[in-house]
């Protein structure tokens, strides 16, 4: 599992081992301010990272 | 005041290391630790049933163990069930603790049992019971008997247990809430004044860490993977048919989306009020990536993506539900071949 | 920096032809207010009520409770809200004591929405209930849309406030206690050795996003804005009100901040000095949380020179993680901390209502809240905008510490703490 999240201490603290910044508590995944074809993009790299973060081994494990 | 007390092989006075597999054994009246209790108590007082069980057999045998124990308290017409004191003996706490669990939850007489601060059962039970800290030491065996007394007697006769530190049981991690003379400005500038001196000082809380949860491995190869989105912001669909409640939610809903490229504001709404919900309402795929999953299962970045979403609010959820809401969709996703799952949480 | 309170004391309250103090009575004209009020177009209408200290009575739901406050030609009030943007906390502020202006939100659901209890078991812990409330219930005309429509109810609040305290205007030398409030000589030599302690203190969260049109510093929304050096004679002399985010906060306790009301206090005593604030936020976006964390660390250690820092949090669990990343910050470079959390959780387990883990973050202040609630009794007399709430109000019901001005005041007036049992 990764976890997307824009509260990174809280993930971590209760264990969360894969743990990936979001874009922001109300549109975690997301830009409003973006055009939508660029915040796809976005969305893509963020969910892009998390997959490198789950073929890879977790921090400090 | 009609007792039943279990003790140990050891206390039990059948014997050390060597008799710790000791089969439940019943003998009529107080044993050892037990008539000390009963004095401290007080002529009320009378342990009718000692039951005394080898520290293996308990930890080998604990359904039998508390099954035993149940009959005999039940049939014996007890008002109290007094377990220990345990000490440090690591096997005698943990039985110690869940028999107290067990015959409050089933039988709803009081219970009352005392532990070291390390013992194993205290960490396991400190919520559900009055822990007495009893320290390491044997020899204050009247001092722990006497302070698990006062509790016994406060439970029995239904009255408020004050604080850990007045009242003796170790902290059972409950906030309790109380008006004081202070205000919260005086406590904080008094507080980073002591601190910024190098004084000592009391903190109101400390938070105590949380166990580890170990890292699976790496997925293999993601090309392959059955990848699943679990979500904790709230997204259900229009309706709210399984009916996720916005704050403290007890269930998790799973939602189709085998057929869609991507997720359409009108179809959805969100169950949550933590977070200002209209980004995500304008497009559900800002909380639960659906079209750009979609796209990297086209172009072959992952194998296939799972043909639901799962969702549930985690908004002011206390830690026992939310373990227990992971642990049903992590069973769930599994038997269904999941191999990774991306958890996007608010 | 050096702002001068004049205190009138206010023993009552009542309308009457003429706007004046005399003595310890306020003396409010009715009509000469409702129409400066109605000068907004926003506004159909407007009702106001007088409530007493000792009345069996409830009122909600609260936008903000402000105390009237007014400069009258020393500086501006409420600048950038009310008055030209000129800087706040310097000169005399007429201050009518024992009295507040308390706006209702006729469109504010009743669920969740702060009331005001005046007596009772529950008043007696609402740091509200000795205070003599104008209660102030707004109209809003028909397609004004909610954000224009809490943007009148902050002007509405704010003139309110003004228009009261003008009656002491010119009162100065019948003024019942004066205070200045002045950081001077926060370098001298006197004070060589004593701890420098400043305060951090979030005025937003933004976890609800702000307005366009809300106006909370110096009439800015604060999208956008990192931490900034605030003097504590701005924070209490009306640079600052409350975001429409209102858990745990009111205008009042701004005037009245208790944090740098105590910080002040021992300055004055000469047991620490106050060094400064920082105004700051809590975030949502990409990188602010620690980039503000970094940003207040940064002030406190290198424009203040703070050895010790007291940190509060705004809006509600999120905001925990900005408080005590930026106290870790504060630790890791040499300043000691105290931080104030409150109760999230719905389960009373201290592991559930913690909300962040550093070792150095350790000296901690819990208001709780979750625990605390009174069956309030049916009350004789209640005030609100429309009959439904009004209604609703009256009965006897259960009322959460969170629902009552000021109980888990997150300014921190709180008088409630959380023991772990």
């Amino acid at each position: 599992m990764a976890q997307v999240t824009s509260v990174m201490p809280v993930a971590k603290m209760v264990g969360s081992n894969r743990v990936i910044q979001g874009c922001g508590i109300v549109h975690v995944l997301g830009d409003p301010d973006l055009p939508p074809a660029e915040e796809k993009a976005l969305r893509q790299e963020v969910l892009l990272r998390a997959f490198a973060a789950l073929e890879n081994e977790a921090e400090g494990s | 005041m009609r007792i039943v007390h279990y003790l140990n092989q050891f206390f039990g006075g059948k014997g050390g290391e060597e008799t710790a597999d000791l089969a439940p054994h019943l003998q009529e009246g107080a044993v050892g630790p037990g008539k000390l209790l009963e004095q401290v108590m007080g002529e009320d007082a009378h342990i009718v049933r000692s039951l005394i069980v080898g520290d293996n057999y308990a930890a080998e045998n604990l359904a039998a163990t508390t099954e035993w124990v149940l009959d005999e308290v039940r049939t014996s017409g007890a008002d109290l069930f007094v377990a220990g004191p345990c000490f440090e003996a690591g096997r005698y706490g943990v039985a110690a603790g869940a028999l107290c669990a067990a015959v409050q939850a089933e039988l709803g007489i009081p219970v009352v049992t005392g532990m070291a601060l390390e013992n194993p059962g205290v960490d396991l039970y400190r919520q559900e019971l009055y822990i007495v800290d009893s320290g390491s030491s044997v020899s204050a065996m009247r001092e722990v008997l006497t302070t698990m007394a006062g509790i016994a007697v406060k439970l029995s006769r239904h009255l408020e247990i004050g604080a850990p530190q007045a009242e003796g049981y170790l902290p059972r991690g409950i906030l309790h809430d109380a008006f004081v003379e202070q205000t919260a400005a005086e406590r904080l500038v008094a507080m980073v004044v002591a601190k910024t001196r190098g004084h000592a000082y009391e903190s109101e809380f400390t938070s105590a860490t949380l166990p580890d949860v170990p890292a699976p491995a790496p997925v293999a190869d993601l090309s392959k993977a059955r990848v699943a989105i679990v979500t904790d912001g709230g997204l259900v669909p229009k309706g709210n048919p399984d009916n996720i409640s916005p704050y403290a939610a007890t269930n998790w809903g799973a939602y189709d989306i085998s057929d869609l490229d991507d997720l359409e504001g009108d179809h959805y709404e969100v169950s949550h009020r933590g977070y200002d919900t209209r980004y995500v309402e304008q497009d559900p795929d800002r909380l639960v990536p659906v079209d750009a999953l979609r796209d990297l299962e086209k172009s072959g970045v992952l194998g296939k993506l799972h043909g639901e979403f799962i969702s549930t609010s985690g908004l002011v959820n206390p830690l026992a539900n939310s373990r227990r809401l992971g642990r049903e969709i992590a069973e769930k996703l599994k038997a269904e071949g999941v191999t990774a799952v991306i958890l996007t949480s608010t | 920096m050096q702002l001068t309170l004049a205190y009138h004391a206010i023993s009552d309250m009542q309308f009457n032809a003429a706007t004046r103090l005399e003595g310890t009575t306020l003396y409010i004209d009715q009509a000469a207010l409702h129409h400066y009020l109605l000068e907004d177009r926003r506004l159909a209408g407007v009702e106001t009520d007088i409530v007493h200290p000792g009345e069996a009575c409830r009122f909600g739901v609260v936008f903000d409770i402000l105390e009237p406050r007014a400069k009258a030609g020393s500086g501006p009030d409420f600048p950038g809200i009310l008055g030209p943007m000129e800087a706040a906390g310097q000169g005399l502020t007429h201050v009518l004591q024992g009295a507040a202006v308390t706006v209702l939100d006729a469109a504010a659901p009743l669920s969740g929405g702060k009331v005001v209890e005046m007596s009772g078991e529950a008043g007696e812990a609402c740091p509200y209930s000795p205070l003599h409330h104008l209660v102030v219930m707004p109209q809003v005309a028909p397609g004004v849309e909610r954000h224009a429509a809490l943007n009148a109810l902050r002007l509405v609040s704010v003139k309110a406030s003004v228009f009261l305290a003008r009656a002491a205007v010119g009162k100065a030398e019948t003024a019942t206690a004066t205070e200045v409030l002045d950081l001077a000589g926060a370098a001298g030599a006197a004070r060589e050795g004593l701890p420098r302690i400043a305060y951090i203190g979030q005025i937003h969260s933004r976890q609800r996003v702000a307005e366009v049109d809300e106006q909370i510093l110096y009439g800015a929304n604060t999208v956008g804005m990192v931490p900034v050096l605030l003097h504590p004679n701005e924070w209490m002399d009306g640079a600052l009100v409350t975001s429409y985010m209102t858990r745990g906060v009111e205008t009042f306790f701004y005037q009245n901040h208790p944090v740098l009301t105590e910080l002040y206090r021992w300055h004055r005593e000469g047991k620490i000095t106050f060094v400064g604030a920082i105004a700051t936020m809590a975030g949502s976006d990409n990188e602010d949380r620690p980039r503000n964390a970094m940003l207040a660390t940064q002030q406190a250690k290198w424009a203040l020179g703070a050895d010790g820092v007291v940190l509060t949090k705004y809006g509600g669990g999120a905001p925990h993680a900005d408080m005590a990343l930026t106290a870790k910050m504060c630790e890791e470079e040499g300043m000691r901390t105290s931080v104030q959390v409150e109760d999230m959780s719905r389960d009373r387990r201290a592991e559930s209502s913690m909300l962040f883990h550093y070792d150095e973050v350790d000296a901690i202040v819990h208001v709780g809240g979750q625990g605390t609630s009174w069956t309030v009794p049916a009350v004789e007399r209640t005030v609100a905008p429309t009959p439904e709430v009004a209604a609703a109000l009256r009965a006897s019901q259960q009322l959460e510490a969170a629902r009552i001005c000021g109980v888990t005041s997150q300014q921190g007036a709180a008088r409630v703490r959380s023991f772990v049992y």
